[in-house]
C-alpha cells in the first residue's frame, strides 16, 4: 500500500483514505501532550516549494513536518515573476541533486507536481496545483466532517461558490463521494460549468439547494485575485445571491447545519461576520486538523526507489541557439 | 530504370486496386501492363502484394526555418516527409522572421532548393509579422509562386483587415487559409472545454471559439469573392458549418482535416500527456465521428498533418507550459492505413484523393498519378508489414507525437520521385 507521492484524490483507494484518516486521529491525540514531537522522520528532509504564496497551507505543512522531527527547508521562489514550466525543470534538476526526501509543492499550473514526481526520487505532495487538486485539503475536510459524523455515509454536503477554479471543490467532492457522502454544487452559472460530473447535482438557487437538505454548507473562497475576467457583476451581488447573509445564518442555525470554509475567508463576501462566532462553524477545526492530516500523509509516503525518468528528457538548449543545417 | 512487377495500383478514381507491371525510366512512367518485358539493365522489383500509389502531398507543415532550427530544418522536415511517403509540402509562414515579404520567401525557397529532396512550397502571411494589422507584401510573394496566404497559428483578428486582404489578393489569384479561433474564448491552453478540462483543472477552449471564425471567414470570403481554405477543423459543428456553406454553392470554400483530429479525443490526454496538446485541441468522440463522416462526404477536401515539431525539452514541461502541436509527416500515411483503410472505414482511393490529388489541386499543381507518360512520383506500400515508430525511425528532428514507440500495420517501402529513389527499406 506504500506510495511515493500524493498527487491527487482521484487515484486514492478507499482503504488508503480510511488508513490516512485513522492515522490522523492518532496524530491528533499527540497535540494534547506536552511534548508534541515524535521522531518518525528524524534525519529526513522536507523541502517546501511554493510557487504561489500561501501562509496557511505552508505553515501547516511546516508544523506537521517539524512535529515528525523532519528538517524543513524553504526553497526560495520568486513570486513576483511568472514561473513557467521551463524554469521549474531547472529547479527539479537541482532538487534531485540535493536528494531531498519530501517535496511539498504548490504551483498555479495543473499537473506540475506530477511532473516533479516523475523526475525526482523524493516523495512529492501536491499542496495545490492550478484548478486541479489539493489532496491534503480534502483529507482535512473529510477528517473534520468525520469528527462530527463518525459514519458520514448518506450525509449531504453543499459546496457553494467558484467551482470552475477551485481545486478544493474537485478534491473534496471526490473524496467525500468515495466515503459515501452526497455532494451538490451551487454557484454562479459562469463559475459552475455545465459539464461538472453528473454524479454531483447542481443547484441554481440558494433556496432550492437548502431544500435538498444539506448537513454541511461548505463555502469556497471567492478568488478575486485569480479572476482576470469578470465572472459576476459585483461582490455585493455575490454576497446577496450566494453568500451566507445574516438572514440565511439564522436559518442555518435553526436547522443545525455545519459551516465549513477552506480559508482565508473574505468577510462580507462568502460569509457575514456573524458566522465567525457561529457555534457550528468548523472553520478553525479545519485549520487545526490540517496539521494532523499532513503528519499522517508525510508519515505514510515512501521516498526513493527508481523514478521513471521521462524518456524524452534532454538537456536544455540555449534559448537563442540554432543548429547549423547540413 | 525500374520495373515493378505485379504491383497493385491505387488511384483517386476507384476503390479497386488495379494489378499491373510498371516500368519507370528517365523520371517517367514509361509503360504499364501485365507481364511487361524486362528491358536490358532494368532493376526488377517483385511488388506482388504491395500497393503502388502516387506520392502524398501535405498542404500544412511547419518546418520551423528560419528561426527555430532546433525544432526542425527544411532538410529534416523534408526527410520526415519522404519517410512517410510524402513527396511535396506547403510550409506555414509562422517562422522567425515571419514569411511576410518577397525577400523572406525567397530565402526559404532558395534554402529548400538546396536542402530538400522534394519540392517544398511555402505560404505567405496575410499581415506583416502575423500581427493582424498591416497587409504583408502580397504581390511580391506571388511573384515567387506563393498561392496561399495565412496567419496560421493565429486568426487574423480584425475582420476588416482580412476582408481588405481578400479583396486585394484575390485579384492576383491567391487564396486564404484560416486558422480559426477567437483568442478571447479559446484561451492559451489548447484543451477542449468539457469534462476533461474540468477534471484536469485547465481552462478549456470551447468548440465555438473555432466555429465562430469558420463561419466568419467564409462570410468574409463570400463578401470579397475570395477562396478561403479552412485549416485543421476539429469540431462537429465546424464540419457542419462548412458543409452548409458548400451546399449553398455561392462561395469558394475548401477545408482540411488532420489525422490526429480523426483519431484522438481529449480523453487521450490522460495524465497531462503533452504529446496530445495541440491547437485546435482534441475534442470528443462525437467530433471525431463527425469529422470522419465529413471526410468521406468530401466536406473536407484534403487531409493535412499540421506537422508541428517541438523539442523534447519544450514538450517535457508540464501540460500548461508545453507548446501546442505534434509532428505528423513520419506517421500520417501508416496511421491512416492502420486505423481506417485496414479496418474498412474507407478505401485507398480516399487516401489518394484527399492526401495527394486534392492537396496538389488546391495549390494549382499537376496531380501525381500512376499513368503512362506521367512523371514518376510514387510510393510502394506494404500492407502486411509493420512500422514501429521508434525515435530512430523518425526523421523529423522532433518526436513530439502520440505514435512514439507504437507499432502500426503498414510500411512505406519505397519512394520514387523523378529519376531518384528517395527511400528504400
Ligand atoms: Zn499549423
Amino acid at each position: 500500500m506504500a506510495r511515493k507521492d500524493l498527487l491527487d484524490i482521484a487515484s486514492l483507494h478507499r482503504e488508503e483514505i480510511e488508513f490516512l484518516l485513522d492515522q490522523s486521529t492518532s496524530f491528533k491525540k499527540l497535540f494534547t501532550r506536552s511534548v508534541k514531537k515524535i521522531p518518525a522522520l528524524e534525519g529526513k528532509s522536507v523541502l517546501m516549494l511554493f510557487y504561489e504564496a500561501s501562509t496557511r497551507t505552508h505553515s501547516s505543512f511546516e508544523v506537521a513536518a517539524k512535529r515528525l522531527s523532519a528538517e524543513v527547508t524553504n526553497f526560495n521562489v520568486d513570486h513576483s515573476s511568472i514561473t513557467k514550466g521551463e524554469s521549474v525543470r531547472e529547479t527539479i534538476e537541482t532538487l534531485q541533486a540535493m536528494r531531498t526526501d519530501y517535496i511539498v509543492v504548490r504551483h498555479s499550473h495543473s499537473g506540475l507536481p506530477g511532473m516533479i514526481a516523475r523526475q525526482t526520487t523524493a516523495a512529492v505532495i501536491n499542496a495545490g496545483d492550478g484548478a486541479h487538486e489539493h489532496p491534503t485539503q480534502a483529507l482535512l475536510d473529510a477528517f473534520t466532517i468525520k469528527e462530527k459524523f463518525p459514519d458520514p455515509r448518506g450525509k449531504k454536503v453543499l459546496i457553494i461558490g467558484d467551482i470552475l477554479h477551485s481545486r478544493v471543490a474537485r478534491s473534496t467532492s471526490t473524496l467525500l463521494q468515495k466515503l459515501g457522502v452526497e455532494v451538490a454544487y451551487l454557484g454562479p452559472g459562469s463559475l459552475v460549468p455545465k459539464y461538472v460530473p453528473a454524479t454531483i447535482p447542481r443547484f441554481t438557487d440558494y433556496e432550492a439547494a437548502m431544500a435538498w437538505g444539506p448537513d454541511v454548507v461548505y463555502l469556497l473562497r471567492v478568488q478575486l485575485e485569480r479572476q482576470d475576467v469578470q465572472f459576476f457583476p459585483s461582490v455585493r451581488e455575490y454576497h446577496r445571491v450566494y453568500g451566507i447573509t445574516n438572514t440565511r445564518l439564522a436559518e442555518i442555525s435553526d436547522r443545525g447545519l455545519y459551516i465549513m470554509h477552506p480559508g482565508p475567508v473574505n468577510r462580507g463576501v462568502e460569509l457575514c461576520d456573524a458566522v465567525m462566532d457561529y457555534e457550528r462553524s468548523l472553520i478553525t477545526n479545519q485549520v487545526e486538523n490540517g496539521i494532523s492530516v499532513r503528519m499522517a500523509v508525510l508519515d505514510w509516503l515512501t521516498p526513493g526507489g527508481d523514478f521513471p525518468r521521462q524518456e524524452s528528457y534532454v538537456a536544455p538548449q540555449r534559448a537563442n541557439s540554432t543548429v547549423i543545417m547540413p | 530504370m525500374i520495373l515493378l512487377q505485379n504491383a497493385r495500383i491505387a488511384s483517386e478514381n476507384s476503390p479497386t486496386l488495379l494489378e499491373s507491371d510498371v516500368l519507370i525510366a528517365e523520371g517517367k512512367i514509361q509503360d504499364m501492363g501485365s507481364k511487361l518485358a524486362i528491358p536490358e539493365g532494368a532493376r526488377v522489383i517483385d511488388a506482388r502484394g504491395r500497393i503502388l500509389m502516387p506520392g502524398m502531398f501535405d498542404a500544412h507543415v511547419h518546418f520551423r526555418a528560419p528561426g527555430f532550427e532546433n525544432k526542425e530544418t527544411i532538410t529534416t522536415g523534408s526527410e520526415a516527409a519522404i519517410n512517410g511517403g510524402v513527396t511535396g509540402v506547403v510550409m506555414m509562414p509562422n517562422t522567425r522572421p515571419a514569411l511576410d515579404s518577397a525577400s523572406a520567401v525567397d530565402a526559404v525557397l532558395e534554402n529548400a532548393r538546396h536542402r530538400a529532396r522534394i519540392p517544398v512550397y511555402t505560404s505567405g502571411c496575410v499581415t506583416k509579422n502575423r500581427e493582424g494589422k498591416e497587409l504583408a507584401e502580397i504581390e511580391g510573394m506571388r511573384e515567387l509562386g506563393v498561392k496561399m496566404l495565412t496567419d496560421d497559428g493565429d486568426t487574423t483578428a480584425d475582420p476588416a483587415v482580412l476582408l481588405r486582404a481578400m479583396q486585394y489578393a484575390t485579384e492576383f489569384g491567391m487564396f486564404f487559409a484560416s486558422h480559426c479561433e477567437v483568442p478571447e474564448l479559446a484561451g492559451p491552453r489548447a484543451l477542449n472545454e468539457g469534462v476533461m478540462s474540468y477534471r484536469l483543472g485547465i481552462k478549456g477552449s470551447p468548440a465555438c471559439a473555432e466555429e465562430i471564425i469558420i463561419d466568419r471567414d467564409i462570410r468574409l470570403a463570400r463578401a470579397a469573392g475570395a477562396h478561403v481554405h479552412i485549416q485543421h477543423v476539429s469540431s462537429k459543428l465546424g464540419m457542419e458549418t462548412i458543409r452548409w456553406w458548400k451546399s449553398r454553392g455561392d462561395v469558394k470554400v475548401t477545408a482540411e482535416v488532420a489525422p490526429h483530429h480523426l483519431l484522438f479525443t481529449d480523453e487521450h490526454i490522460g495524465d497531462y500527456d503533452t504529446n496530445y496538446k495541440m491547437n485546435p485541441p482534441l475534442r470528443t468522440q462525437a467530433d471525431c465521428d463527425a469529422l470522419l463522416e465529413g471526410l468521406k462526404e468530401g466536406v473536407f477536401d484534403l487531409i493535412a498533418t499540421d506537422h508541428a515539431p517541438h523539442t523534447p525539452f519544450e514538450k517535457a514541461q508540464d501540460f500548461v507550459s508545453a507548446p501546442n502541436g505534434i509532428t505528423g509527416l513520419d506517421t500520417a500515411l501508416v496511421s491512416l492505413y492502420h486505423h481506417f483503410v485496414e479496418p474498412g472505414k474507407f478505401d485507398w482511393d480516399l487516401v489518394v484523393k484527399r492526401y495527394s490529388a486534392e492537396s496538389r489541386r488546391l495549390m494549382g499543381l499537376p496531380v501525381a498519378a500512376i499513368e503512362v507518360g506521367q512523371p514518376a512520383d510514387c510510393l510502394l506500400f506494404d500492407t502486411e508489414a509493420e512500422t514501429t515508430f521508434t525515435k530512430d525511425f523518425m526523421k523529423s528532428k522532433s518526436q513530439n507525437t502520440p505514435f512514439i514507440d507504437q507499432t502500426l500495420k503498414g510500411r512505406v517501402d519505397m519512394v520514387i520521385l523523378g529519376t531518384e529513389v528517395l527511400l528504400e527499406r
